[in-house]
Parts: C-alpha cells; sequence; structure tokens
C-alpha cells in the first residue's frame, strides 16, 4: 500500500505542514519559556493575522509583500497590549501570589481567547474570508510531491523566518536576553537584564509570528473566527513533545508532527488523525514531561 | 470554624436564591424563558461541578463540557441500543462519566497548573472528536435523537431545579464534612496536607470522579431535555462558558458558580436581541473579574456587607 513514491509524497508534504506548525509554536515556547505559562489565546492571533492579512491585501490593496509584515505587526502589536495589560501581575509581585498564578494565566488566556473569537465574529461577521495568494500558480512539482503554489511561497517565507529568529535568538542581546530569561528570571535580572522588557518583546514576537502564520496560510485555509483553534491544539502538542519551554525541541517536535500525521492519517486512520497528537501530549506529560529533548527537573 | 459558618451562610444564601427561582412558573409560563432557566441550571450544575475541582481542590480542568458530553452520549447511546428507559439512561450516563473521570483523575494526579490543563484539554478534545468521527455509531455530527422524556415546559423546570437543588445539597454535606476539609488543605498545601496524613491519592482522585460523574448527571439529563446528542455538547467553547460563569460568580464558594451561571446565561439569552455581543462582553467581564476581582461577584457583596456588620457589632 505504501508505495515509495507515496512516502516520499508524504514526506514532503508532512515536513511542509511541520513548518507552519514550527511557526505557531516557537512562539508558544517562547512564552512558556519567559513567563512559565500556556498562552491559550495562541491560536487567536494566528486568526487575527489572518483577518489582517486578508483586509489589508484584498479589501485596501496594499500590495502583497506589504500585507504580511502588517499582519505581523498587528500581532506584534496585540500580544504587547495582552502582556502589558493582562500578564503583568504573573511577575509583577509574584511572592504575594502562589497558588493562584496558574490559575489566573488558564481563565485569562482561555478568555481572550473566548474575547477575541466573539468580537471577530461580531464586528466582521462568521463567513468565511478568501485571501489573494503569493503565487498564483495553483500546482508546483516539489521533489517528489506535488503542492499548491502558494503552500510552496509560505513555506519558504517560513523557512526564511525560522532562521532569522534562530539567528535573533543565537546572537543579538535580546535573544540572548530572552534566552537568559527562560533558564532564569530572578538570576537574569540580577544580571541587569530588563526581564519586564523581554516578556513584552516574548509575547509580541510571539503574536507576530502566530499572525504572520495565519496571514501565509490564509489564501488555503480562509479567514473565519474559529480558524484558530486547530493550529492552536496543533502548538500545545508540539510544545510538549518538545520539551516545555525549548526552542529548537519545539521546531524538530513541529517537523515531526507533521511527517506523524501525514503518514498517520494514511496508514492508521484517517477519521482520527487530529486525535493522534494529542494522544502523544497526554501520553508525553505523564511518562516524559520533559519532552523529547527538554532539560530534567522541570516542575510538573 | 469560620470556614463551616461561611460555607453555611453560602448555603442558605444558594437556597433562598433557588426558593426565588422555583417560583418562576408562577409569574410567567413562557415556554421560551422557562426554557432558557432550564439551560441556566444545567450550567449552573456543571459550574458548580467544575468549581468542587478547580475552587476547592485547586485541580484546574478543562474538561467539564467533555464530561458532559460523555453523561449525554451514556443516556443516547443506551437509549438507541438497548431502549433503556430515561430513569436508567440518566444512570448510565452519569456512572460512564464518573467512571471516566475516576481513571482520568487517577492518571492525571500528578499534574498541576499548566501541564493538567492541557492534559484534561487534550482530554476532552479527544473525547469530541471520537464522538463526531465515530458516525457508525454515534452518527456523528448530525447527532443521537432521544425520545423526550417529558413534554410539559414546567415539569422540565422542576426536574432540573430538583436536580440543580439535589447536586447542591450533595455539595454542601460533602463540603461540610471532613473531605471538604481535606479538599481545601489539598488546594492549599498539598505536600503539607500529605504531612498531616491527608490521603492525598484517594481525595484528589475522589473529587475528580464525584466532579465527573456530576457533569454527566447534567449532560445525560440535558440529553432528554433537548432530545437531541450532537458532540457540540463537548465543545471547548462550553468549557469556556462554566469557567466564565463560575469566575464572574465567584470561584471555591458554594453559591458563585450558581450566581454565575443564571446571571451569565439570562442575561446573554437577553442581550441576544441587542445584537449578540454577549460573549463579547461576558469575556472581557471574565479577564476583569479574574484581574481585579478574584472572588468574583459573591466576593464583592459579602466584602460589601462585611464593614457594615462590624460596625453593626461595635457600639457595645
Amino acid at each position: 500500500m505504501l508505495t515509495g513514491a507515496l512516502a516520499a509524497d508524504l514526506a514532503v508534504n508532512g515536513l511542509v505542514t511541520g513548518l507552519f506548525y514550527g511557526l505557531m509554536a516557537i512562539g508558544l515556547a517562547l512564552i512558556f519559556g519567559v513567563l512559565r505559562i500556556v498562552n491559550f489565546a495562541h491560536g487567536e492571533f494566528y486568526m487575527v493575522g489572518a483577518y489582517a492579512y486578508t483586509i489589508v491585501a484584498a479589501r485596501l490593496g496594499v500590495p502583497l509583500v506589504l500585507a504580511l509584515p502588517t499582519a505581523f505587526l498587528f500581532g506584534a502589536a496585540l500580544g504587547w497590549v495582552v502582556e502589558r495589560t493582562l500578564m503583568r501581575p504573573l511577575y509583577a509581585n509574584i511572592g504575594s501570589w502562589g497558588l493562584m498564578r496558574d490559575e489566573y494565566a488558564v481563565i485569562v488566556t482561555f478568555a481572550l481567547s473566548l474575547l477575541l473569537v466573539n468580537f471577530v465574529d461580531k464586528a466582521i461577521g462568521p463567513y468565511a474570508f478568501r485571501a489573494p495568494a503569493l503565487i498564483s500558480a495553483s500546482r508546483v512539482v516539489v521533489g517528489p510531491a506535488l503542492m499548491s503554489g502558494q503552500k510552496v511561497a509560505a513555506a519558504l517565507v517560513t523557512l526564511a523566518v525560522l532562521a532569522l529568529i534562530a539567528f535573533f535568538l543565537r546572537f543579538s542581546y535580546w535573544g540572548r536576553a530572552v534566552r537568559a530569561v527562560s533558564q532564569n528570571r530572578l538570576g537574569a535580572s540580577l544580571a541587569g537584564i530588563d526581564a519586564t522588557a523581554v516578556s513584552s518583546l516574548v509575547f509580541s514576537l510571539a503574536g507576530g509570528l502566530a499572525a504572520l502564520a495565519g496571514a501565509l496560510l490564509s489564501p488555503i485555509i480562509n479567514a473565519s473566527p474559529d480558524v484558530g483553534a486547530f493550529p492552536a491544539i496543533k502548538s500545545y502538542v508540539i510544545v510538549v513533545l518538545g520539551g516545555m519551554g525549548s526552542i529548537p525541541g519545539a521546531f524538530i517536535a513541529s517537523l515531526l508532527l507533521g511527517i506523524v500525521e501525514s503518514f498517520g492519517a494514511v496508514l492508521v486512520s484517517y477519521q482520527y488523525r487530529d486525535t493522534f497528537g494529542l494522544i502523544l501530549l497526554i501520553l508525553f506529560l505523564l511518562f516524559r514531561p520533559q519532552g523529547l529533548f527538554g532539560e530534567r527537573g522541570r516542575e510538573v | 470554624m469560620s470556614g463551616d459558618v461561611r460555607l453555611r451562610r453560602e448555603f442558605i444564601a444558594t437556597a433562598l436564591l433557588l426558593v426565588l427561582l422555583a417560583l418562576v412558573p408562577l409569574v410567567t409560563r413562557d415556554v421560551y424563558w422557562l426554557g432558557v432557566l432550564v439551560v441556566s441550571a444545567y450550567f449552573a450544575i456543571l459550574a458548580s461541578s467544575w468549581n468542587l475541582l478547580a475552587g476547592f481542590t485547586g485541580q484546574f480542568s478543562l474538561a467539564p463540557a467533555a464530561f458532559a458530553m460523555i453523561g449525554a452520549y451514556g443516556a443516547a447511546l443506551s437509549a438507541a441500543y438497548y431502549n433503556v428507559p430515561p430513569i436508567v439512561g440518566l444512570i448510565i450516563g452519569t456512572g460512564v462519566a464518573g467512571l471516566i473521570g475516576l481513571v482520568l483523575g487517577r492518571i492525571v494526579m500528578r499534574l498541576r497548573g499548566p501541564y493538567l490543563a492541557l492534559t484534561t484539554l487534550s482530554f476532552a478534545e479527544i473525547a469530541r472528536l471520537v464522538a463526531s468521527n465515530s458516525i457508525n455509531i454515534t452518527r456523528g455530527d448530525l447527532g443521537l435523537p432521544l425520545e423526550p422524556w417529558f413534554n410539559d415546559r414546567v415539569i422540565w423546570f422542576y426536574v432540573f431545579f430538583g436536580a440543580l437543588t439535589f447536586v447542591i445539597c450533595g455539595l454542601y454535606l460533602l463540603l461540610r464534612s471532613k473531605a471538604g476539609l481535606f479538599l481545601e488543605a489539598i488546594r492549599d498545601d498539598e505536600i503539607a496536607a500529605a504531612r498531616s496524613g491527608v490521603r492525598i491519592v484517594f481525595w484528589k482522585t475522589a473529587a475528580f470522579a464525584i466532579s465527573s460523574a456530576a457533569a454527566g448527571f447534567a449532560g445525560a439529563l440535558y440529553a432528554y431535555f433537548a432530545s437531541l446528542v450532537t458532540p457540540e455538547l463537548g465543545l471547548v467553547q462550553q468549557t469556556g462558558l462554566v469557567v466564565s460563569m463560575t469566575v464572574i460568580g465567584g470561584m471555591g464558594s458554594l453559591i458563585g458558580p450558581v450566581v454565575g451561571a443564571f446571571l451569565v446565561y439570562v442575561t446573554s439569552e437577553w442581550l441576544r436581541d441587542v445584537g449578540g455581543w454577549q460573549l463579547v462582553i461576558f469575556a472581557a467581564l471574565v479577564i476583569m473579574f479574574a484581574r481585579l476581582f478574584r472572588t468574583g461577584l459573591w466576593g464583592l457583596v459579602t466584602t460589601a456587607l462585611a464593614p457594615r456588620r462590624r460596625a453593626a457589632g461595635r457600639p457595645a
């Protein structure tokens, strides 16, 4: 049943899907690393990005090359506002919080997701929006696989952005500051790193990346208010698989999940393809909470 | 001691509220508004059961709607395939949800905070995906039809109020007993509770099972009321509603979830005519309450009343 050609096709398609997952999941991993919370509204940044791109490009006629960065900036601005207004108490007077901290984070991000979905539903409407594609070619041959032009173009942009993020985190001052704060918030602030600014930066970056993912995929998936739920769940799975808060882990887990899903849908069950990742998530949290590559000793 | 007084005060306030609401059919027999109150009561049971877990035991589960859906399917499937009478279907739905809750509760025992939230959310999504994709058994998104139990809205109204009263009394008795003390001790400091001899595994699992069974009970009852069971009952948004109601009403109090459920659901039906911005407003309210008034509406009420009481006691 599984011929060589089909396997190669599945692998390429899985990898490309994995790249898009990566764009989403890395933001979530960054937020978890720095703030130790799961942003349950992450999918809504994706949704906002998809709408921003569609509206700016299709309604206002802005060139597509500019519409993509606009979506990123929009997501980043939203992330910044959310961090400033809602996430501040998580670390501003952390000592007095204790027990309620985790619950607060879940409640607020969960409610934010509800707020954004319903706001867009009322303000723009529940109907799906079609966005203009970056490339008009409907079919492009990529090695052994056949893909839509938009998917190829989006994958290339994603690859470039991911490389940029890797360089930023590895070499720039702020990138190193982000990694320092994820390792040890107190230690980093004692060393003179502005942990508050890092938190804002990370939330904006994560919001921007998720929005960019939404913008890149909007010609394929069409923007609608609840479009973010699906990629959000994928990114939860990835962040757990890669080890909560680990960026390289999240990237590798994204590619892995993409491949596992594309093969699983053919080999195991198409009907239940969306449950594989969720089952992996539960198994990992129970038996290997540090993820595939995470360090030991994270509190569970 | 003061906890006991607080709990009794909350119980009396809840009882008064329920009595007041039970008089509604004397005023109106409007089918639509009685239906709204029935659904509110359904949410009140869900929110109260979730509150036992999240508010009293400190286990922040994101699966209450999934357990309601499981209870509903338990009733609908046994009715569809074995033709059981409603009361048996109700027991089966409650039992299945309770059993699954027992197993899940035992499994997630050691997880906390974001890890617990993610695990229960995944469980909820798996349950919903299985229900909506097992088309030859559940008919998928088409839903399973069910013979309605009663046809009179007033009877349904009192059935749901009876069920809610039953759940509230059960919770009150549970929380008033030693068990309530143990649960709150676990919430406040698990390690200290264990060191003092509280059987952590037993009580955490028990709380999870009881909460799930209550949610399943609500779901099964709702299945007979709606006479159609769809996977939509288990949507994460439904859990979002349950969380919103509890947070707005007051988490960790007996009355909070009941007040929250009725307030949120009834006003949202009201606001439906004004363009349907209700969910936006409530989500914003939840964020505001979580950010500024963490004890919810009930907490606001008690703090507003407290100084006056002290002032009244002082002039001696």
